[in-house]
């Protein structure tokens, strides 16, 4: 039984002329127990994906089951218990509360669920002993390293028991010494039979994913099942066989792996001009049902 | 949801992790909650003094003063004065002291007549304070003890005896016991036959200070003055407290046929002193409380804007807040109860210091201002309710921020 299930969902953000397709009529499934990559370029519409995973968002169109619950409509309460209690978040710049110290930090998800204030800093204090770092219960979080601080960012999503959990670039602040403590507490967690969903720019970290899901302009291009300890097919091609990006590329918010993959449309893509972000000024006022045809 | 300790501990964290701004914001309701409380304060003393004084006197002590003829038009005393102002016109006549003694039902009387010169003592030449003719019956009438001695008595009339009041004593001998000392006065000398014990003073009144008053029989005052002396005031009590009325309407009559009809006088009853000056005491108290009130609001404003830029500098914590399963109204109680906290800690500390003030009003000025308990818990009440109602919109902006762009935003 799928875990998520996405059902042709859009997302549009605006109005008339300004409307833009952040996501266009994606199509996912996503099981229990699979630890899966989302790779794209900037401006993909990952991160909205994650968002309406996450139910911080609301798609525009399409069904949206978590754990068999449709969710795709729900109001902005609900959706935050149900984020309090299926969902766990760790992000790019791991959003620690500054002023709280770290075992505060990890215990916050479980105020909010009304866990007594003894029994919730017990279980925080686990939870950072489970991520190793236990003796930095009482530091603020400015006082962590890189490292730590993402592990307790992990230990703070782990905390409710969550389903799920939603990682968006968890390494991109990250040394690549870090980026590995990070992804291999990740990997335990997997190990452990949890759902992981993680956006990264890095093909090498397609090494702990069992599945690979690249994204382009609002769609999914190419989904792979991947064995664990091996970088993805599509992103090995990505990183060995193809140059860098070049300038141009870079201007035109053409990243390597989208030259790596099949297009699309081509014919689209010739009328582009050098805009960092092509897809956002694109289709303007397309309704996702008329595309069908 | 209910609000948990937890909670209002992370709001007194919140206000503590800001301290100066946190203080910054409070003190427009510390100065309003301690405007308030101290005005209400000094209003109620000084009505309690007063209250105090008369209670002391008695309700039934009737009060015959010359009066303005063209008062009648307005309030005929001025308020906040016990017994009598020294600014009035109009006389008293040795008649009418005869007339009010002698109202049947009248049980004890006695002028007071001032007599003009100068007191000396072999120590001293005395001119802070003035000679007062009176009666045998004036410290009962004022209910006031001897402290030392005794009060002149009728045998004591048409003798050069003198009672002082305890400041007098101070000041003419030098000492706290001059029993027995003397002091010329017109050429007689007196004796001193007793002193007073210290007369309780009234703040904001203009009254006669007994405590700087020397006492001598009526009757020798009005003959070392060739009967010039002005009686400014003649107080008698009544044998029946319920017949007060009846005989002041009794002696009003008298005195007005010795007046000829004229009513250059007025006849007041204790309690009709009381009523006077506590509604002109009760109406300033409550316009000036009511302009320090003004001050509270301005404070809930202040509350209000440092709320609004802290939910602005807070986005980035309300958007992580909600990602990790805050409610809105998870958010809303908590942005409440940090506005709650600044307003209550703002007048907590209002009382503190209106306390703080009132010790001092107490030790360096005759007032006596008291705070009752019912208008600090008011205090506390307006404030808990100005960080509630200015509390809300800020607390409502930020838990309607979207999570996405609260999230965003750094």
């Amino acid at each position: 039984m799928a875990l998520i299930e996405l059902q042709d969902v859009s997302k549009l953000y605006g109005f008339g002329d300004a409307t833009t397709l952040a996501l266009d009529e994606v199509n996912l499934s996503i099981d229990k127990g699979e630890f899966v990559a989302v790779m794209g370029p900037s401006g993909c519409g990952k991160s909205t994906l994650m968002n309406l995973i996450g139910l911080l968002d609301r798609p525009s169109h399409g069904t949206f089951r978590l754990d068999n619950k449709k969710v795709s409509q729900l109001r902005p309460n609900q959706a935050a218990k149900i984020r309090r209690d299926t969902v766990g978040f760790i992000f790019q710049s791991f959003n620690l509360l500054p002023r709280l110290t770290v075992l505060e930090n990890v215990s916050l998800p479980l105020v909010y669920k009304g866990m007594s204030e003894r029994k919730r800093l017990k279980h925080a204090s686990e939870m950072l002993d489970r991520v190793g770092i236990q003796s930095r219960e009482y530091f603020l979080p400015s006082q962590l390293s890189g490292g730590q601080a993402q592990c307790a960012a992990i230990a703070r999503a782990l905390v409710n028991g969550p389903k799920l959990i939603i990682a968006d670039e968890p390494t991109g602040n990250l040394d690549s010494e870090s980026s590995r403590l990070v992804m291999e507490l990740l990997s335990d967690i997997h190990k452990m039979g949890n759902t992981i969903l993680f956006v990264t720019h890095n093909p090498e970290l397609t090494r702990y994913a069992t599945r690979v899901v690249y994204m382009h302009d609002g769609t999914i291009i190419h989904d792979e099942q991947t064995a664990i300890g091996s970088v993805a097919t599509t992103a090995r091609k990505v990183l060995y066989t193809l140059p860098t990006t070049k300038e141009e590329d870079d201007l035109a918010g053409v990243s390597t792996l989208m030259k790596a993959l099949p297009s699309k449309n081509t014919s689209r893509k010739k009328g582009r001009t050098a805009v960092s972000k092509p897809k956002k000024n694109k289709r303007t006022a397309v309704s996702p049902r008329k595309k069908k045809s | 949801m209910a609000i948990s300790k937890g909670h209002i501990r992370a709001g007194v964290t919140a206000v503590r992790s800001a301290k100066l701004r946190s203080f910054w914001t409070m003190l427009g309701v510390i100065i309003g909650v301690t405007s308030v409380i101290t005005v209400v304060a000094i209003g109620q003393g000084i009505k309690q003094q007063i209250g105090g004084q008369i209670h002391k006197l008695g309700n039934d002590l009737i009060t015959i003063r010359p009066a303005q003829l063209h008062g009648s038009t307005g309030v005929k005393n001025n308020g906040v004065n016990v017994l009598s102002g020294l600014n009035v016109t109009g006389a008293l006549t040795k008649k009418d002291i005869m007339s009010v003694a002698q109202t049947p039902g009248v049980s004890a009387s006695a002028p007071l007549t001032i007599t003009t010169g100068a007191v000396k003592s072999d120590v001293e030449t005395y001119d802070k304070g003035f000679v007062i003719g009176t009666s045998a019956s004036l410290a009962s009438l004022l209910n006031q003890n001897i402290e030392y001695g005794s009060f002149l008595t009728e045998d004591d009339m048409g003798t050069d005896a003198a009672v002082l009041g305890a400041g007098a004593a101070e000041d003419l001998f030098d000492e706290n016991v001059p029993l027995g000392r003397s002091f010329t006065f017109h050429g007689h000398e007196f004796v001193v036959r007793g002193i007073f014990n210290r007369f309780n003073t009234t703040p904001l009144s203009e009254q006669a200070d007994f405590n700087k008053a020397i006492f001598i029989p009526n009757d020798v005052a009005q003959s070392l003055s060739n009967n010039t002396a002005p009686t400014y005031e003649i107080l008698a009590r009544p044998k029946d407290k319920k017949q007060t009325a009846k005989i002041a309407a009794v002696i009003q009559g008298t005195l007005s046929k010795n007046h000829g009809g004229q009513d250059n006088f007025e006849v007041l009853q204790g309690n009709q002193n009381l009523q006077s000056s506590d509604g002109i005491l009760d109406l300033l108290t409550r316009l000036i409380a009511g302009v320090a009130a003004i001050s509270l609001l301005v404070g809930g404003i202040g509350i209000m804007n440092v709320m609004l830029v802290s939910v602005a500098e807070r986005t980035h914590e309300i958007g992580i807040r909600k990602a990790i399963g805050a409610t809105d109204r998870q958010i809303l109680s908590q942005f409440m109860i940090e506005a709650t906290v600044l307003s209550l800690t703002g007048g907590i500390i209002g009382i503190i210091l209106s306390l703080i003030i009132d010790l001092v009003l107490r030790l360096t000025t005759n007032l006596q201002p008291v705070i009752s308990w019912q208008v600090a818990l008011l205090a506390t009440g307006v404030s808990l309710l100005v960080g509630v109602i200015f509390g809300t919109v800020p607390a409502l902006k930020a838990a309607r921020k979207d999570p996405i762009d609260a999230l965003r935003s750094q």
